[in-house]
């Protein structure tokens, strides 16, 4: 299958309006990190109770968002989804800038900006989590780069080779993400289950981003995009990282709450706060029920509009479970006299909140401006966008997919463009 | 191999295979830090015996002379003062058992197996010889994933900068770095003690006993000897160096 790659045209007043939305963002953002480095992070929501805020949880996200974005780029050199080639190429690319992003978002929140850059590499602690994930990242991001350009050059073997170092490299990069809560001991991070979890729901939200991108950018530029690719990937990809992600956070959080030595932190986590809410009709059901529902009924589940909104609600609901993950676990105090609760001290012993400041908005803006900017850039300069994507002749995706309804809707409608 | 030793090969092959793929670097990473001289550590672990029958009611003595000591900051503002020493009160969580409120002096418990240094990333928190738990400000990176990891709460952020600096002998925090109480290590290495236990008996209370553990003979190694000290959250298998009476 011969696919035709192009840059985007990129001269309309939109796309320059974009342009300069983004700049702004990223102009911000570094000025609030300067002048939060400049005074010190109390400019941050953050306290000596809860360390770690909006950032940390930016920097989970994104760096879930370039795992998933990985794998759906690995369809086609991994599992040799010809169809999904046209993809590819904006997949490694979102990759790779989304661990960026990630990286960015950690780096910003140090308090010391001037030593980050070498103090991590020099003294290195390899019982660190926080010390190895950056050599996990840095060789991500450099594979990332070797994989785009075999992409690019169209070279079949290194192709191959490295989109499935690259897929297994993004596990371990999610894994070692995952470690950096689960091997500490507080009471609703340590968890051999979070990395795990962790992976399936970089899983849900990267694919459920792919579609985003793929639907959005196609119909944008005004270029055929078949139905069928569209429903296969949210049919047959999300909806069972969806339901892997929903089964991992139901054992863990009943494992929890069964164990006496940890049932009160599960109670927290459950039924604890604000938290609870954004848990329950954030995460669960809007975030993970509905989207999963309108997956698998097959009115809903073979219509890309319907995806679309499924993939939106993933996205928001995983983008709550990172941060669900980082703050309850710091809201929650450690037990430290079990059989006794602490009724009184100079600094709060027992549960805390945590507000975002606008500083760290601005900051969290700046780094989606850069990469978005850099994104639409590289869109104009590279021939990252495949002309159309077709799906494969009919009898050969009903050999391969399960799911004869899926192959045999429509037969290549062209995607109407939007305004 | 132990635990300890079991991660670090393992993180170090880890780091190793990713570091090969990506920056050649790791060579100057093997080396421990040497970071103080020998003959002054060796054959000591500090360690302390708080008494807390004898601890006053409403005195601040200690966490007062800890923070002229040691410059500690304070802000009068609960989000971002800095508590090497802090008092905080208990009581029964079952009403019907019999016990009453009482206060409890928490503090660095200088692990013998230290969470904050497994996961420093920079090794700026380390153990040194002589079993002290101290921050390198100097190489913190202000990453705060030891306040993260500390079971007690025990560290602290420098969220701002203060303009007190009451010890000029002892150097006080840039804003950015983590800390924690040292034993008064730079008192310890000078033949004398933390300044808390000084406090402690200047107030006539001598709640506060400190010495090594190493030594059969300390007062310290007697207590704990008689075996009625606790430590807190001792299963986590930290292996705090600071021990309780009448916890």
């Amino acid at each position: 299958m011969k696919v035709h790659f192009t840059k985007i045209e990129g001269t309309s007043v939109s796309y320059y309006v974009a342009l300069a939305v983004l700049a702004a963002f990223t102009v911000a953002g570094f000025a609030a990190t300067l002048i939060m480095h400049e005074h010190g992070l109390y400019l941050s929501g953050m306290t000596n109770r809860v360390p770690w805020g909006l950032q940390i949880s930016m920097a989970i996200f994104y760096i879930g968002l370039s795992a998933g974005s990985l794998v759906v780029s690995g369809l086609y050199g991994v599992f040799g989804k010809l169809e999904y080639k046209p993809f590819a190429r904006i997949a490694a690319y979102l990759a790779m800038l989304f661990l960026i992003a990630g990286l960015l978002s950690i780096l910003t929140d140090q308090g010391r900006l001037d030593r980050v850059f070498t103090q991590p590499f020099t003294y290195l602690n390899a019982t660190s989590m926080f010390s190895i994930n950056p050599w996990l990242y840095s060789g991500h991001i450099m594979i990332c780069v070797i994989y785009l350009w075999a992409l690019f050059k169209e070279k079949g073997t290194l192709t191959k080779i490295s989109s499935l170092v690259v897929v297994l490299w993004a596990i371990g990069t999610h894994t070692g993400t995952g470690a950096i809560f689960a091997f500490v001991p507080r009471e609703l991070y340590n968890s051999s289950l979070l990395p795990p979890s962790f992976v399936a729901a970089a899983l849900s939200s990267g694919a459920a981003l792919m579609i985003l991108v793929k639907v959005g950018l196609f119909r944008w530029t005004d270029r055929r995009l078949d139905d069928e690719i569209i429903i296969w990937l949210g049919r047959r990809l999300l909806s069972i990282f969806l339901v892997s992600t929903l089964y991992l956070f139901l054992i863990e959080n009943l494992h929890r709450v069964y164990l006496a030595e940890s049932h009160e932190a599960g109670i927290f986590f459950l039924f604890g706060g604000t938290h609870s809410l954004l848990f329950w009709l954030g995460l669960i059901f809007v975030g993970s029920v509905v989207p999963a529902v309108m997956l698998f009924v097959k009115k809903t589940g073979t219509s890309v509009r319907w995806i679309v909104v499924a993939s939106v609600l993933v996205v928001v609901g995983v983008f709550l479970e990172r941060f669900l993950i980082v703050m309850p676990g710091l809201m929650h105090p450690p037990e430290l006299f079990p059989g006794w609760e602490v009724v009184g001290g100079v600094i709060p012993e027992g549960f805390v909140t945590y507000s975002v400041s606008f500083l760290e908005v601005l900051q969290t803006l700046g780094v989606i401006g850069f990469i978005g900017f850099t994104f639409m850039l590289g869109l104009k300069i590279l021939p990252f966008t495949p002309t159309e994507a077709r799906a494969l002749p009919t009898p050969s995706v009903a050999a391969a997919s399960p799911d004869a309804d899926v192959a045999g809707i429509s037969g290549g409608r062209k995607a109407p463009a939007l305004g | 191999m132990d635990r300890r030793n079991f991660f670090k090969t393992t993180g170090a092959v880890l780091a190793g295979a990713s570091g090969a793929a990506s920056l050649p670097v790791l060579s100057s990473c093997t080396s421990e830090p040497a970071r103080a001289e020998e003959s002054v550590l060796s054959g000591k672990r500090w360690g302390m015996v708080i008494d807390l029958r004898k601890c006053k009611p409403g005195c601040t003595a200690c966490m007062d002379a800890c923070r002229e000591e040691n410059n500690v900051a304070y802000h009068g503002d609960q989000r971002w003062d800095i508590h090497w020493l802090r008092k905080v009160q208990i009581r029964p969580e079952d009403e019907t058992v019999a016990g009453e409120e009482k206060a409890v002096l928490l503090m660095c418990n200088h692990c013998d197996e230290p969470p904050c240094a497994q996961v420093c990333p920079v090794q700026a928190t380390y153990k040194r010889e002589d079993g002290i738990v101290l921050v390198d400000h100097h190489r913190c990176i202000g990453c705060r994933y030891c306040m993260i990891a500390c079971p007690y709460n025990a560290r602290f952020f420098n969220y701002k900068e203060t303009e007190e600096w009451p010890n000029k002998d002892y150097p006080k925090r840039s804003h950015g770095v983590a800390e924690s109480c040292h034993f008064c290590a730079h008192r310890l290495d000078q033949g004398g003690r933390p300044a808390c236990v000084e406090a402690c008996e200047a107030v006539g209370a001598g709640a506060l006993v400190f010495g090594n553990l190493e030594d059969p003979d300390s007062e310290v190694s007697r207590l704990v000897a008689e075996g009625s000290v606790k430590r807190i959250r001792d299963d986590l298998g930290t292996e705090p160096k600071v021990y309780y009476l009448g916890l």
